[in-house]
């Protein structure tokens, strides 16, 4: 199934202009990201922590609603879904 | 004379200017008098605004808030000068390395714009004091460079029914959000977790674009124009000029704002 993805901030300059994805039916977000955290060791650090835990403070939307911390795990995916990736910036 | 004395009631006693613009004020602002007014203008006199962080963000978003006519400003900040600061806060100078940014910068804001009123705070922002900080400001420009700040002012300006517009920049990258009370998603609903790290690297242009949009933001809040950034993070992304939208809405568990219901009935150009 294709899934677009929205990358933005760091995400986009190290994932890089994903628009598509291609992942089995029935995968969920976790699938996803460990998609994208496969293309590089920069990538896998940004989403994921030491212990391999997607990082808290990125922001997730399936379809342009926020995804709780809470539900990640248990988000599945369907054909033609928008995710959206946002790692907050806080500098001033 | 009518007009003066609506805008004087609907303050409720929040500013200590405001009022009747001067013969000079309507000639020095006369540029914009002719797009926003002279109401406009005079809702900006009327105007108290918060400057939390007198560094990237804050530099810019003070000098064209001050250049605009804003009535009154606070800065607050504790920092002090430093060398590394030059690259992006435009309101210090080498001359003011080791100086307090709050007082550097009202010095220079003061020489562009003698008649506001500029106050300095040098203090951190805690949860002990941000209330007190805040006190009755009618909007707050969030400039700071760290999120548990960040947070503290997040939750006085929700305590204290104020409007906050938010900014932050790494890079190339930039983001900004305006917080109204009890009517938007708030910066807890909208991060709940702080990123992490502690210092970002920041390109001078990109605090200087997204402390100017608060700045935008503010007068347009201010004076009651255009369409503000409300359940919208403006996302700016400097490397290809692109600019893009998430849409925001509360969280009904948010720890800062999730029992709140209703906010003061905060409208736009009575703030």
């Amino acid at each position: 199934m294709k899934i677009t993805v929205r990358a933005f901030a760091r995400f986009r300059e190290v994932v890089g202009d994903v628009t598509a994805l291609d992942l089995p039916e029935g995968s969920g977000l976790p699938a996803l990201l460990a998609d994208l955290a496969s293309r590089s060791d920069e990538s896998r650090d940004l989403m994921f922590d030491e212990q391999g835990t997607i990082r808290e403070h990125i922001i997730f939307m399936v379809n342009r609603k926020r995804v709780a911390r809470s539900t990640l795990d248990t988000i599945i995916l369907a054909e033609g879904d928008e995710v959206a990736i946002y790692p907050p910036v806080a500098g001033g | 004379m009518v007009k003066h004395l609506i805008i004087v009631c609907r303050t409720q006693g929040r500013f200590l200017t405001g009022g009747m613009l001067t013969d000079r004020e309507i000639h020095r602002y006369s540029r914009q008098i002719a797009f926003i007014g002279e109401e406009g203008q005079e809702r900006l006199k009327a105007a108290h605004v918060v400057l939390a962080g007198a560094g990237g963000l804050g530099c810019p978003a003070a000098i064209y808030l001050a250049v605009a006519g804003v009535g009154r400003l606070t800065i607050i900040d504790s920092d002090q000068v430093e060398m590394t600061n030059l690259n992006r806060q435009i309101l210090h100078w080498e001359q003011d390395i080791g100086r307090n940014k709050t007082v550097s910068a009202r010095e220079k804001l003061e020489a562009m714009n003698p008649d506001l009123i500029i106050e300095d705070v040098c203090e951190v922002i805690t949860g002990q004091n941000a209330s007190i900080l805040i006190g009755q400001a009618g909007l707050i420009i969030d400039a700071l460079d760290n999120f548990p700040a960040r947070y503290a002012l997040n939750l006085a300006a929700l305590e204290r029914g104020i409007p906050c517009i938010h900014g932050a920049v790494s890079g190339y990258d930039g983001h900004i959000t305006t917080v109204i009370p009890g009517e938007t998603a708030c910066l807890q609903c909208i991060f709940p977790d702080p990123p992490g790290g502690s210092e970002f690297p920041i390109m001078g242009t990109t605090a200087g674009i997204i402390g100017l949009m608060q700045a935008q933001e503010a007068i347009k809040f201010l004076t009651g124009g255009g369409t503000l950034l409300k359940n919208r993070l403006l996302i700016w992304d400097g490397r290809d000029s692109s600019v893009s939208f998430l849409d925001l809405e509360r969280d009904p568990e948010c720890r800062a704002c999730g029992g709140r219901t209703q906010g003061p009935g905060i409208k736009r150009g009575e703030s």
